[in-house]
C-alpha cells in the first residue's frame, strides 16, 4: 500500500471500524507518517463530534465522590516512579555475584514460603508453582530480577534463556473489582511490552507464569502495573512495582 | 485545566468532572445503555484524566476531543468486554434523559448539539448508518457489512463519504465544539 491508501483509511480509523489486519498495517504506517497523524487528529476530533449526538445524561452524584475519594487516596500516597522515567536496568552482567546471590537468597525464600504453604490447603498448587520456579531459577542461563514497591510489596521474576519466565509476587495490596496486576518488558526507550495479567491471593501473594516476547529478553526493566483484568496494550496507571537498577 | 490537573489539583479535576460528566456520561449510555455499567466506565475514565493528564498534547486537538476519545473508547471496550450485550429496555434510556437537570446542558449548548444533529438529518441514510453502528456500537467495517447485508467495498466507501460529508458540514464550527 502506498501513502494515499492509507490516507483514505484514516476517517475509519478515526472511527475505530478498521478491521484488525488494516488497522495494525496503518498504526505502522503513522509511526512514520506525520502528515498521516495530523490528519488523524483533524478526523477524530470531526469523531469526537458525534458524542453531541447522544442525550446528556446525569451520572449519580456517589460516581464524582467515588473518583475524588481514588484521588485523595492517590494524593496521600508516595509518590510511585512514573514510567517516562524509567531507565534501563543496570544488571547488565547476568552471572554476576549479585545475580547468583539473588539466586540463592531466592531459593531460601521459597524454601521459607513452601514451608508457610504447608499450612494450607492449595499446598499442592503452591508447591508444584514453587517447584518450577526453583527449576528455572537454577536451569543453565536462568536470570533473576528483583522488583520493589511501597509499602513492602515485592516480586521476584525469573527466567530462562528461552524466555520462560515466573513471577512470585509478596505483601500485594488487592486490586480493586474488575483489576488486575499486569506484568511490564521495558527494554530501552522503546513502549512497555505487555505481559500478562494476575491477582494476588487473600495474603497478597501472586504467581505469575508468562512466555517473554523475544525482544524483552534484552536487559530487560520488568514492572508491574494495575490495569483492567483483562490486560492493557499500553499502561494505563503509574509503575505499582519495578526491577530495581543493581550493579 | 488540564495543566493544573497535571500539576495533581485535585479541585480543577473536579471542575473538569463537572463540566463534562453529563455529555460523557451522555454518551457512554448511549454505548452501553446500562446505567452501572456506564458509571463505571465514567470513574475510570476520569481517574484516566487524572493520571494521565500530563500526556495531553493541546497542538494535536481540544480538550474536548481528547476526552471524548478517551471515553468512546473505554466505553467500546467495555461493550467488547461484557459478556452479554443485551441492551436494557428503551425505557431505562428515557429515565436517565427526564433526571437532567437544566444546569447539566450548561456546558454543552443545545446549539452545538443542534448543530451535530443538523449535519447527521442532512446525510444520506445509507451513509449515516455505517457511522453510527461503528461510533455508537463499535462495529468494524466487515461487521458492519454483515450487519446490513451490503458488501464490504460499498460500506468502506460510505462510511469515507460520510465522514467527508460530515466535516464539512460542521466546518467552521470548530470553536462551537472547543468547550
Amino acid at each position: 500500500m502506498v501513502h494515499e491508501d492509507y490516507k483514505e483509511m484514516i476517517p475509519a480509523r478515526a472511527l475505530s471500524a478498521l478491521d484488525a489486519a488494516e488497522a495494525q498495517a496503518l498504526n505502522e504506517h503513522l509511526e512514520n507518517c506525520a502528515e498521516c497523524r495530523k490528519e488523524l487528529d483533524e478526523w477524530q476530533a470531526t469523531a469526537a463530534a458525534l458524542a453531541l449526538d447522544a442525550n446528556p445524561a446525569e451520572p449519580s452524584p456517589q460516581v464524582r465522590e467515588r473518583i475524588l475519594d481514588e484521588v485523595r487516596k492517590d494524593l496521600s500516597e508516595p509518590e510511585v516512579v512514573p514510567f517516562r522515567s524509567t531507565s534501563r536496568n543496570l544488571w547488565s552482567s547476568f552471572g554476576s555475584l549479585g545475580a547468583m546471590a539473588a539466586v540463592v537468597l531466592f531459593t531460601a525464600l521459597i524454601v521459607g514460603l513452601v514451608v508457610l504453604w504447608r499450612q494450607n490447603n492449595a499446598i499442592r498448587t503452591e508447591l508444584e508453582q514453587s517447584r518450577e520456579f526453583v527449576q528455572l531459577v537454577t536451569s543453565p542461563g536462568a536470570r533473576v530480577r528483583e522488583l520493589k514497591g511501597v509499602g513492602g510489596a515485592n516480586a521476584t521474576v525469573a527466567y530462562d534463556t528461552n524466555g520462560q519466565a515466573m513471577l512470585v509476587a509478596d505483601r500485594l495490596p488487592g486490586v480493586p473489582q474488575g483489576k488486575a496486576y499486569q506484568l511490564w518488558f521495558i527494554v530501552g526507550n522503546r513502549p512497555p511490552m505487555p505481559g500478562k495479567t494476575f491477582a494476588p491471593d487473600s495474603s497478597g501473594k501472586g504467581v505469575l507464569k508468562e512466555q517473554m516476547p523475544r525482544e524483552a529478553l534484552d536487559s530487560p526493566v520488568f514492572a508491574v502495573t494495575v490495569e483492567p483484568v483483562e490486560g492493557s496494550t499500553a499502561p494505563t496507571s503509574p509503575i505499582y512495582l519495578r526491577s530495581s537498577a543493581v550493579n | 485545566m488540564l495543566k493544573a490537573i497535571a500539576a495533581r489539583e485535585e479541585a480543577a479535576l473536579a471542575q473538569l468532572y463537572d463540566r463534562y460528566r453529563t455529555i460523557l456520561f451522555g454518551l457512554l449510555m448511549r454505548i452501553l445503555n446500562n446505567r452501572e455499567e456506564a458509571e463505571d466506565v465514567l470513574q475510570e475514565v476520569f481517574l484516566q484524566v487524572w493520571r494521565k493528564a500530563a500526556d495531553f498534547d493541546e497542538s494535536r486537538g481540544r480538550p474536548f476531543t481528547w476526552l471524548v476519545t478517551l471515553a468512546r473508547s473505554r466505553g467500546i471496550d467495555r461493550l467488547r468486554t461484557l459478556a452479554s450485550r443485551e441492551r436494557v429496555a428503551e425505557a431505562g434510556a428515557r429515565e436517565v434523559s427526564e433526571e437532567i437537570s437544566d444546569a447539566a446542558t450548561d456546558a454543552f449548548k443545545s446549539e452545538q448539539r443542534g448543530l451535530v444533529s443538523d449535519a447527521l438529518a442532512k446525510l444520506p441514510d445509507e451513509q449515516k448508518r455505517p457511522i453510527m453502528l461503528a461510533y455508537f456500537d463499535g462495529l468494524t467495517q466487515s461487521e458492519i457489512a454483515t450487519r446490513l447485508g451490503a458488501p464490504l467495498g460499498t460500506v468502506k466507501t460510505r462510511m469515507r463519504t460520510g465522514m467527508i460529508r460530515l466535516r464539512e458540514l460542521l466546518a467552521g464550527q470548530g470553536e462551537s465544539f472547543g468547550f
